[in-house]
């Protein structure tokens, strides 16, 4: 006989509430994480979307790709397939009257991003909607250098601005800067005179990326800490509640496990039914808001999340029902209730 | 023929420093088909004695023997399985699952003794209690008389070989009490249950087969 269904059939608005406040905080967890990834893809997807593998940086750069400066000799002898060396400088270009912001980024030849000849520049396609089409000409400010618009790529950006690919003299020219500041390689852990970073750590490496991140992944962590204790804490009100109940099922020979199970059964109904809902509507949140909103809710970020939830449900309730072992039958009977 | 026997029970509860002696060496005997009554006045010891008998509690001291087992010795888990297997229990107060209905709180005390669903004896049981028409309600609808005939339907219908019931008639009416115990008569005949019961009211004792009376910790002779 499953005791557990029965009691939640039978007190259902109890059990609603203790649902529905679920479902609220784990769809602001989801709505939230959407949020982070979006943003954090708005602001690094040149990155985010190369392949996991190596980023080098120079060892006096102390982890700072702008302070980097890798020699020549040593581009030379790591690049090949599948590595190569990339350099970013946030910058602008104007046509007309208006001005765009733009992430530069030069490259050497095996890379994946776009290598325009000289005179030419490949935009993010968001640029697009800015009102620039291929054939324009921008214009470098402040070398008054002309940039022809080859083409757009799509989903290019880096610290919140759509990348610009140029050509190695351009940008030679436009920040004075020869050398390459960061080293991609998919297999070489150690180059001498160099420091290794994954891809992550070189992402968390950029100070307004970390910053952005770690906010909202703290935010993200406090709901779920939340969601924990609000079980915990229902669930030991329920128990409280129920002493004298567990103390005559115990009287008469019901198991502690079983009562155990009974908590368990309804922790569990309860976060799967709130969490499926609250992860459905994460995903329709994904499809419904408007395009500009940088909202990206992957669905194994949803299943991770919710695996949490259920974890933390089950760490919880487990925690506040401890006190049931400490239950005596004969105290129950004594209390004389029911 | 299978007995319940108390040899010897002392029970001192410590409360800080001092020490108070509630049982002071009770020998007690049940036999099946029989109601065996405890009185005394309030503070003697009754309930003490029946919690300990029941394996609601340790004996400080003594032996407890059923089936040739010495239950004092036993540990708790299978301590558990004889309560849940063997034993009957009836209280005061009903302490019904507030969420399972008459024949529900039936069939969970039939799982929790290891039986089998019978759908036949929980029907017997509860037309033998009057409670047919009310099987399906929750213990929240039921009257207090009903509340208790379904606690007395529940304490036998695993068929235990020991019934202990403590003061099961005090929330009643004297019209009630004596449906209850025309019940608790008729099972313990019925079923060769061995029932302890202990009570305030001397009315009740014409049901009874032996009356024992308690006085300060020992059973008077
Ligand atoms: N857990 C305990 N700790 C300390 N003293 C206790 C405890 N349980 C019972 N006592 C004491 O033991 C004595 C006997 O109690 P018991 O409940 O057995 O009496 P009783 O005969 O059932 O009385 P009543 O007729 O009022 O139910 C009382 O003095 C009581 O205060
Ligand atoms: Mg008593």
């Amino acid at each position: 006989m499953n005791m557990a269904l029965k009691e939640m059939k039978k007190n259902k608005t109890r059990f609603l509430i203790i649902g529905a406040v679920v479902f609220l905080i784990s769809l602001l967890t989801f709505l939230l994480s959407g949020l982070a990834n979006g943003l954090s893809e708005d602001n690094m997807a040149s990155i985010r979307n190369l392949p996991e593998g190596n980023f080098h940086l120079t060892e006096d750069a102390e982890g700072s790709y702008t302070r980097s400066n890798l020699d020549e000799a040593t581009v030379q002898s790591a690049t090949g397939q599948n590595n190569y060396a990339f350099s970013v400088q946030m910058g602008g270009l104007e046509k007309s009257e208006r001005k765009y912001s733009l992430a530069f980024f030069n490259s050497t030849s095996a890379s994946p991003f776009p290598q325009p000849d000289k005179g030419e520049v490949v935009l993010d396609s968001s640029v697009k909607e800015e009102g620039v089409s291929v054939g324009d000409t921008l214009t470098h400010p402040q070398t008054g250098e002309e940039l022809e618009v080859t083409g757009f790529a799509d989903n290019e950006r880096f610290s919140h601005s759509p990348a610009a690919f140029v050509n190695q003299e351009e940008f030679s020219s436009m920040f004075r800067i020869e050398d390459f500041q960061v080293l991609y390689t998919e297999n070489e852990k150690d180059i001498s005179g160099l420091e290794t970073f994954s891809k992550s750590e070189f992402l968390s490496s950029i100070p307004s990326y970390q910053a952005e991140q770690m906010t909202l992944s703290m935010i993200l962590w406090f709901l779920v800490l939340i969601s924990g204790m609000l079980f915990a804490i229902f669930f030991y009100m329920m128990n409280v509640q129920k002493t004298g109940m567990f103390g005559i099922l115990k009287a008469i020979g019901v198991r502690t496990r079983r009562l155990f199970y009974m908590m368990w059964v309804q922790m569990l109904t309860i976060t799967s039914l709130a969490v499926l809902l609250s992860g459905l509507a994460g995903q329709t949140a994904g499809v419904l808001l408007p395009e500009a909103m940088p909202y990206d809710l992957p669905i194994s970020t949803t299943l991770a999340l919710a695996v949490v939830f259920l974890v933390v449900g089950f760490i919880g309730s487990t925690f506040s029902g401890l006190r049931i072992r400490q239950i005596k039958p004969l105290e129950a009977i004594q209390q004389g209730e029911g | 023929m299978e007995t319940f026997h108390l040899k010897n029970i002392r029970k001192t509860f410590k409360n800080g420093e001092v020490e108070e002696e509630v049982l002071k060496g009770v020998n007690l005997s049940l036999r099946p088909g029989e109601i065996t009554a405890l009185t005394g006045a309030s503070g003697s010891g009754k309930s003490t004695l029946l919690t300990i008998a029941a394996g609601l509690q340790e004996t400080s001291e003594g032996e407890i023997s059923f089936k040739g087992k010495n239950l004092a010795d036993v540990k708790e888990e299978k301590l558990r399985k004889v309560r849940a297997e063997e034993f009957g229990f009836i209280f005061q107060s009903s302490h019904l699952v507030p969420f399972l209905t008459v024949e529900e709180q039936l069939f969970m005390m039939l799982e929790v003794a290891g039986k089998k669903k019978e759908e036949e004896e929980v029907t017997a049981i509860l037309s033998k209690v009057g409670l047919s028409h009310r099987r399906k309600a929750y213990p929240s609808s039921l009257s207090g008389g009903e509340k208790q005939r379904a606690a007395i339907a529940r304490s036998v219908i695993h068929r235990p070989s020991v019934l202990f019931a403590d003061e099961p008639t005090a929330s009643l009416d004297s019209k009630k009490s004596e449906e209850v115990m025309q019940l608790l008569e008729d099972m313990t005949k019925e079923r060769g249950m061995a029932t302890l019961l202990v009570t305030h009211e001397t009315e009740m004792l014409s049901y009874a087969d032996r009356v024992v009376h308690m006085e300060d910790g020992k059973i008077l002779v």
